[in-house]
């Protein structure tokens, strides 16, 4: 319950952040996304349980607010959550290094998502400006940005669990 | 002889010594001497006053360090009061400077009847150009209609919930807003960009654009009033065996920086979709 209660919260405080600040303060035309980093960093948390429902709360709530086509922002978080699910069971044992690989691999598949959705919906969006102007930017911003979301990620699940454990 | 007994004598003598020695003193043949008594006595006195002064201060320097301490605090209290004060004045004045300006806008453009809001956010996707203000249907907001700030055009609302709206700018890459450049008198089309910039298209081949060019919307296509201003040409580029000129173009809408707008409440974007002949 604590657990569900954290996540609602996280949620609602890194959209606020990610729309009023965040999305005011772009490296060329790119910027980070904090509800990716916080689903990667989340779902790499060893004890965190619902991983998927929250993934499907923040892909929703993400879908409903933004104006990108299809319910797309929900097929980029469901992305991020499977890699880092995938690499979490796999090998990696260093969770930063895994965070980080996770934040990598899941902008690129996030903003390749978003290309491809608006250039079906007819946007003219073409991939090499894409690139140079969003894509890396947004990557770069992204990796700045993991490792502080990280540690408040896993700071709240070391701190929420025991508590889940006494109730 | 009674006046010079011992003791008169004695007397006159002392005045006489005493008158010669001032004597000699005036005339400065007692300097050496004086020097030489007097040296060591202003040595001692200096020496004397400065150790004086020493234990008064090492005994009186405290208390003043904390008094200065406190009235440095106090001091210091009074500064970050009188900043936080400046600051929210400059916030008010930063307000009323909107305000005005919005207002000026209202009333150099009495047809329209306007909504004013304030920006709270901004798209998610960094490949769109969208932001959100805080009214909504409740608010009178309506899908379609235009939005512009003191300065020129902004957008139109895309989406519209109950206390809430999403404009769309006329800087995304799928914006198109059908203009007129009021020198030449030439319909074109705005059209935005991933970056966020805005260029002219569709200009005539044969039609002669000028840098400083003012463009106004047309009205044509039912989706903006006409006459809003929107920027200015920078500069034209022209290609061969195009059909059309491009050019790029300066918005008069610092659109990284708005903080409020006005949505224009009575007038209906115009539907063709039915119009438009299914293939």
């Amino acid at each position: 319950m604590i657990a569900h209660l954290v996540c609602a919260i996280s949620l609602v405080v890194f959209y606020i952040l990610q729309t009023t600040i965040v999305a005011q303060t772009p490296l060329l035309a790119g910027y980070s996304d904090l509800i990716l980093l916080f689903i990667a960093a989340w779902s790499l948390q060893p004890k965190a349980k619902n991983k998927w429902f929250w993934t499907l709360v923040a892909g929703v709530l993400i879908s409903l607010v933004s104006a990108m086509p299809f319910f797309t922002p929900l097929i980029g978080y469901f992305g991020v959550l499977l890699f880092s699910v995938l690499l979490q069971n796999q090998v990696w044992r260093v969770p930063l290094i895994t965070m980080i690989i996770v934040t990598f691999v899941g902008t690129i598949f996030q903003q390749a998502v978003y290309v491809i959705s608006l250039q079906v919906s007819g946007a003219p969006i073409a991939w090499r400006e894409s690139i140079d102007m969003v894509i890396l930017p947004s990557i770069l911003l992204n990796l700045i940005f993991a490792i502080p979301i990280f540690a408040i990620a896993s700071e709240l699940a070391r701190r929420v669990y025991p508590l889940e454990e006494e109730l | 002889m009674k006046f010079l007994n011992s003791k008169n004598i004695q007397t006159i003598v002392i005045l006489l010594v005493v008158s010669g020695l001032v004597f000699l003193a005036l005339s400065g043949y007692l300097t050496p001497v004086f020097n030489l008594s007097l040296n060591p006595l202003i040595s001692f006195q200096r020496w004397l006053s400065v150790r004086y002064i020493s234990a008064r201060e090492f005994l009186t320097t405290p208390r003043e360090i904390t008094q200065l301490q406190e009235q440095n605090a106090l001091l210091e209290s009074q500064v970050s009061q009188l900043q936080t004060q400046l600051i929210v004045e400059e916030e008010r004045l930063g307000e009323a400077q909107v305000c005005f300006a919005l207002l000026d806008f209202g009333r150099t453009n009495p047809q329209y009847e306007y909504i004013a809001a304030t920006v709270i956010g901004r798209e998610i996707s960094p490949f769109l150009q969208y932001i959100i203000i805080d009214k909504g249907i409740e608010d009178g907001v309506r899908f379609g209609m235009p939005v512009v700030t003191q300065q020129g055009l902004v957008g139109r609302v895309d989406a519209v919930i109950a206390n809430a709206a999403r404009i769309k700018l006329i800087t995304d890459s799928t914006s198109v807003v059908n203009v007129q450049l009021q020198s030449a008198n030439v319909e074109a089309q705005l059209i935005g960009s991933l970056t966020g910039d805005v260029s002219l298209d569709m200009i005539p081949i044969d039609e002669t654009i000028e840098p400083g060019d003012v463009i106004l919307t047309s009205g044509l296509g039912g989706n903006y009033p006409p006459n809003i201003f929107i920027g200015q040409v920078l500069s034209t580029q022209r290609r061969n065996n195009a059909l059309f000129q491009t050019s790029t173009v300066q918005p008069i809408v610092d659109f990284s920086s708005i903080n409020a707008v006005l949505v224009i409440t009575n007038f209906e974007a115009v539907d063709f979709s039915p119009l438009i002949p299914e293939e």
